[in-house]
């Protein structure tokens, strides 16, 4: 049987919340807070004169941060990169591009325009990503505001309001309302005991009706924050009704994509490259471009005493380079299937990570349907296998968009969608779609779909570290085993994370320039 | 000047003989295949891709046709299946020929052992399995019965937990899965099914098989 809270219970909860807001002060005072890192750019020592190699496996964006760090530094540096482009997971798709997806390859048929993208990949930099923020910066990135959190997109649940969809904004006013109402209900000064004092209490009150638009009285009548019923403007503003908060519990929307936007890399305000987020990619090239060989699938990886050695095939022909270094971005689950000469606990750790299976399928609108319905960005949510659909940031009152028709991330979701054919997956997409848009289908075509699991050369998205294989292995990897080191968002704890790949290249390129810095001395 | 032209010729030779043994004789579109099952189709267990290099001709190509005729590659425990029956729907009849021909050039290695298992009882298990299998488990084409020695282990082991479950070999249009699904019979727990693998895994690999 199910415990009861008693009021004190809860307010004992309360309290809890209370108290660790005591101790965030008291430690911030201390100094014991963590202080945000600024310093972004790693300062490796020139080489001076001395000849250094090092080949690179892959031009995602560890790969090219890597090439571009070292060759400041005057290493000589030659990236291998096994696809018909460079950017990796940093995929931007427009106009005649080609996705290599295993059985399914494709051509984009979106018009050509430079709004019309669709990031197929990484598709926003949080605020917090100061590395990746910073090369942006270095390297001429312009970069524009994304959208992550539009409180005026949609939520469907065919379990709440009979699958009607319901502005996000109106489910978290409602929601917030009736939780602080009960809160309210529960509290009496002459129930309370230390700590709280009636002075407490009285806060608590007015924090509890400010934080849900409480009335006087301490109760829910509903909110502007729902968004006007109608009027405002010329005519008073008349509030909307309420939903029952029995009603608002039945959608999965509580679970986490409610409090999404609040979540470490997830809060306001996001950015974008403007013009798509292979810009970064591009910008890297400009730079380190003349060292990257595209079509150069690798064979095998053989560690030697004095050097390390790569064969790879190129245009029909297997060719081989031997560096000094090798930088490995190739996915761990890869990597297994080349030949080479690590030791047994080393390959243990390259197999032990999952592949993450996020899709992602696009839409060309050739009309910005959303935006008759205000909604500039953002996304809405449905617990669909669709479960998202994103609105463009750019290219705002334009005549055509490209719609983000299913951002698909759990893994067994993500297969479900890779085993399905491509028509099949367009046609679901739509069909769900149109239980969040009605009319939808009429305004989409040229529909993409990127299963990052099936595509050529990755076969998956980020990696799962289950924590088992963490505690076992990550720091085996995260190590050079010889001359070789893993790279990638893979080997850092943001997987999937363009600042994942940026720190995992520091991190390498950091431990090269230690290695030089003792033979130097 | 005769000299001179002699070496020409022998470098010229050389360079044409190299060309000639490195040149890569895969159509680009399956290319792909060594992307999963790894560098010459030596198997991927990170992947789940099994080794294809040293399966017979004959092998690949009844598989293939499993996969697209909705024979393998369908049960819902079967994730690995279910990843290349995608693929495979996607190959056209001179594709798998093409593919064949790609395969059946590629060295076959040795592969390591990975489950343990304890092969003198293996080995007594394995006395039901070398009637259609070979007595050094190099296979028997006339019987449709593909080699074992040589696979993956895991791969093996994986393929009769299948077997097993009924994720493989329950297809009517599948004869020779139902006909291997049957012999399950004789081993149904996990550990005689690792012991016979283990038995395998020490039978040398049958090399070039056509």
């Amino acid at each position: 049987m199910d415990k009861v809270l008693s009021r004190r219970d809860f307010l004992n909860l309360v309290g809890a919340a209370g108290g660790s807001a005591a101790v965030f002060q008291v430690t911030t005072a201390l100094g014991m807070t963590p202080v945000i890192e600024h310093s972004v750019t790693p300062q490796l020592v020139p080489l001076a004169g001395k000849k250094r190699k090092v080949v690179i496996l892959g031009a995602g964006i560890s790969g090219l941060t890597s090439a571009y760090e070292l060759s400041k530094a005057g290493y000589q540096c030659i990236i291998l990169e096994a696809s018909n482009r460079p950017g990796g997971r940093n995929f931007t798709v427009r106009h005649g591009d080609f996705i290599d997806e295993v059985g399914n390859p494709q051509q984009c048929q979106f018009d050509q325009a430079p709004h019309l993208y669709m990031n197929a990949g990484a598709a926003r930099i949080p605020h917090t990503h100061h590395k990746i923020l910073s090369y942006c910066k270095e390297l001429g990135v312009e970069l524009e505001i994304f959208e992550n959190d539009n409180r005026n997109a949609w939520v469907q649940d065919p379990k709440f309001n009979q699958g009607k969809p319901v502005r996000s904004k109106e489910y978290l006013a409602d929601a917030r309302g009736f939780m602080t109402e009960l809160m309210a209900k529960s509290i009496a000064p002459e129930d309370l005991d230390k700590p709280f004092s009636e002075l407490d209490a009285g806060l608590l009150l007015d924090f509890l009706k400010s934080y849900g638009d409480l009335s006087k009285n301490h109760l829910y009548k509903g909110s502007t924050r729902a968004g006007l019923q109608s009027g405002g403007m010329l005519m008073p503003a008349i509030k909307k009704g309420v939903y029952d908060f029995s009603e608002l519990l039945k959608a999965d929307f509580w679970r986490f994509r409610m409090h999404w936007a609040e979540g470490t890399d997830q809060g306001s305000p996001l950015l974008q490259p403007v013009g798509g987020m292979d810009m970064i990619v591009k910008a890297f090239m400009k730079k380190v471009g003349h060292q990257v060989t595209t079509g150069a699938q690798v064979r095998s990886i053989m560690n030697r005493s004095e050097s390390i050695a790569v064969e790879y095939e190129h245009e029909g022909k297997r060719k081989q380079v031997e560096a000094d270094y090798c930088l490995n971005s190739i996915p761990t689950h890869l990597v297994t299937g080349l030949i080479h000469n690590f030791p047994t606990r080393y390959v243990e750790g390259l197999k032990a990570p999952g592949r993450g299976k996020l899709t992602k399928i696009g839409f060309q609108a050739n009309e910005r349907f959303w935006e008759k319905q205000s909604i500039y960005g953002g996304f809405s949510w449905t617990n669909q296998d669709i479960q998202q659909i994103w609105y463009p940031s750019h290219g705002i009152h334009k005549e055509k968009g490209i719609i983000l028709g299913a951002y698909v991330f759990g893994n067994k979701n993500g297969q479900m969608w890779g085993e399905l054919k491509h028509e099949d997956r367009i046609e679901k997409a739509l069909s769900q779609g149109e239980q969040v848009h009605p009319d939808y289908r009429k305004h989409l075509s040229a529909g993409v779909t990127v299963p990052w699991h099936r595509m050529n050369h990755m076969l998956g998205c980020d990696s799962h570290w289950s924590q088992q294989a963490r505690d076992s292995y990550f720091k085996t990897l995260q190590q050079a085993s010889g001359r070789h080191f893993m790279i990638g968002d893979q080997i850092s704890y943001h997987a999937a994370w363009q600042e994942g790949a940026v720190s995992s290249a520091h991190f390498a390129i950091n431990e090269i320039d230690q290695r030089e810095r003792v033979k130097t001395s | 000047m005769k000299t001179l032209l002699l070496k020409g010729l022998v470098y010229w030779l050389l360079a044409f003989l190299s060309s000639q043994a490195i040149s890569d004789p895969r159509p680009a579109k399956l290319a792909i295949c060594v992307t999963c099952h790894g560098v010459d189709g030596r198997g991927n267990e990170a992947i789940g891709a099994p080794k294809i290099a040293g399966m017979e001709a004959w092998y690949v190509r009844d598989q293939l046709q499993g996969f697209q005729k909705d024979y393998r590659g369908i049960h819902a425990s079967d994730e690995n299946g279910r990843e290349m029956k995608a693929m495979a729907d996607y190959l056209s009849h001179s594709e798998i020929d093409a593919l064949v021909q790609w395969i059946i050039q590629w060295p076959v290695d040795e592969t390591p052992a990975t489950i343990s298992g304890d092969s003198t009882k293996g080995r007594k298990l394995y006395a039901d399995c070398a009637t259609c299998h070979g007595d050094q488990g190099q296979g028997i084409a006339t019987l449709r019965s593909p080699a074992l020695a040589g696979q993956n282990d895991w791969y093996l082991l994986s393929q009769l937990r299948n077997f097993n479950s009924g994720a493989r070999g329950s297809h009517p249009d599948d004869s020779y899965g139902q006909q291997m699904k049957l012999m399950m019979n004789t081993l149904t727990d996990d550990e005689s099914m690792r012991d016979v693998v283990r038995y395998i895994q020490a039978l040398p690999a049958p090399g070039y098989a056509q």
